[in-house]
């Protein structure tokens, strides 16, 4: 039986190949994050301020709420 | 500064749902999704009782501390609100809350559920006040209005109170000493039983 010489790359050679490849893109993906802090959800100051504010309508709802016993 | 906070009178509550439906309402919620509903305990025998739930805005909220994406953020007011875009609905939030207040809009194959929707405390969300785009994704604002939160605005038998901390407790204080403790479905006996000594 003949053996012929296959051209080009072959199987083996071809996933080594591709291996190799994934590993240095794996590892350009990978490294800023691994060289990074993980970093707490930051809304800002205006997102988080107070927004309560005693207005003469929540005034009326602790008033009808406590009218049995609350001396206003 | 004023804490906001939710307390329901349980001797008053006489489970009528007007704060969920309230709720519904005002902030457009889908369905199959609830912000709060109303708890009873007993139901059917003598001494039963209602408790109306929804996030109770803790201080060390457990929703945040298991969040993945540390979506979770406490205004100044000590309401906790979350961020929609950054939530990927992976469900740890609704497993970590004691009281069952993280909701999920679709039950999707592979256990996709879409962004995570709770009780804002009438408070919104990161987008800016008042906008179109937070009614969308959270509801209205009612706290930026000057308001309290509707569900305890609409309580017809005044079960549910919402404000300053400080001040709804001052009231509940005030009604126990009137009419003495009275259900005990909240408190530490509750809890534990009669081995606690308050």
């Amino acid at each position: 039986m003949r053996q012929e010489k296959k051209s080009g790359i072959g199987r083996r050679q071809f996933f080594r190949t591709i291996g190799g490849g994934s590993a240095v893109a794996a590892a350009t993906l990978i490294s800023p994050l691994s060289t990074s802090e993980a970093q707490a959800y930051d809304p800002g100051a205006e997102e988080t301020k107070a927004r309560y504010r005693e207005t003469d309508h929540v005034k009326a709802f602790y008033r009808t709420n406590g009218y049995e016993t609350l001396q206003k | 500064m004023a804490r906001m906070k939710f307390l329901c009178d349980a001797d008053r509550c006489i489970e009528c749902n007007a704060c969920v439906t309230a709720c519904k309402n005002e902030h457009e919620v889908p369905w199959g999704i609830n912000r709060r509903r109303v708890v009873t305990l007993n139901d059917g025998k003598p001494g039963e009782r209602s408790v109306s739930m929804a996030c109770m805005h803790c201080t060390d909220a457990p929703c945040a501390s298991v969040c993945p994406v540390n979506c979770f953020y406490t205004t100044a007011d000590a309401v906790v609100l979350h961020s929609k875009d950054l939530c990927i609905g992976c469900g740890y939030c609704f497993y970590a809350c004691p009281f069952g207040a993280p909701q999920y809009p679709r039950v999707g194959n592979f256990g996709s559920r879409g962004k995570m929707d709770k009780c804002t405390y009438c408070t919104g969300g990161p987008e800016p006040d008042l906008s179109t785009i937070e009614y969308e994704k959270y509801g209205s604002n009612r706290l930026a209005e000057g308001k309290l939160p509707l569900c305890a605005e609409m309580c017809s038998t005044k079960a549910l109170l919402a404000g300053d901390g400080e001040m709804i407790a001052q009231i509940y204080r005030e009604r126990v000493i009137k009419r003495g403790y009275g259900s005990g479905a909240w408190g530490w006996k509750t809890a534990y039983r009669e081995t606690v000594a308050i």
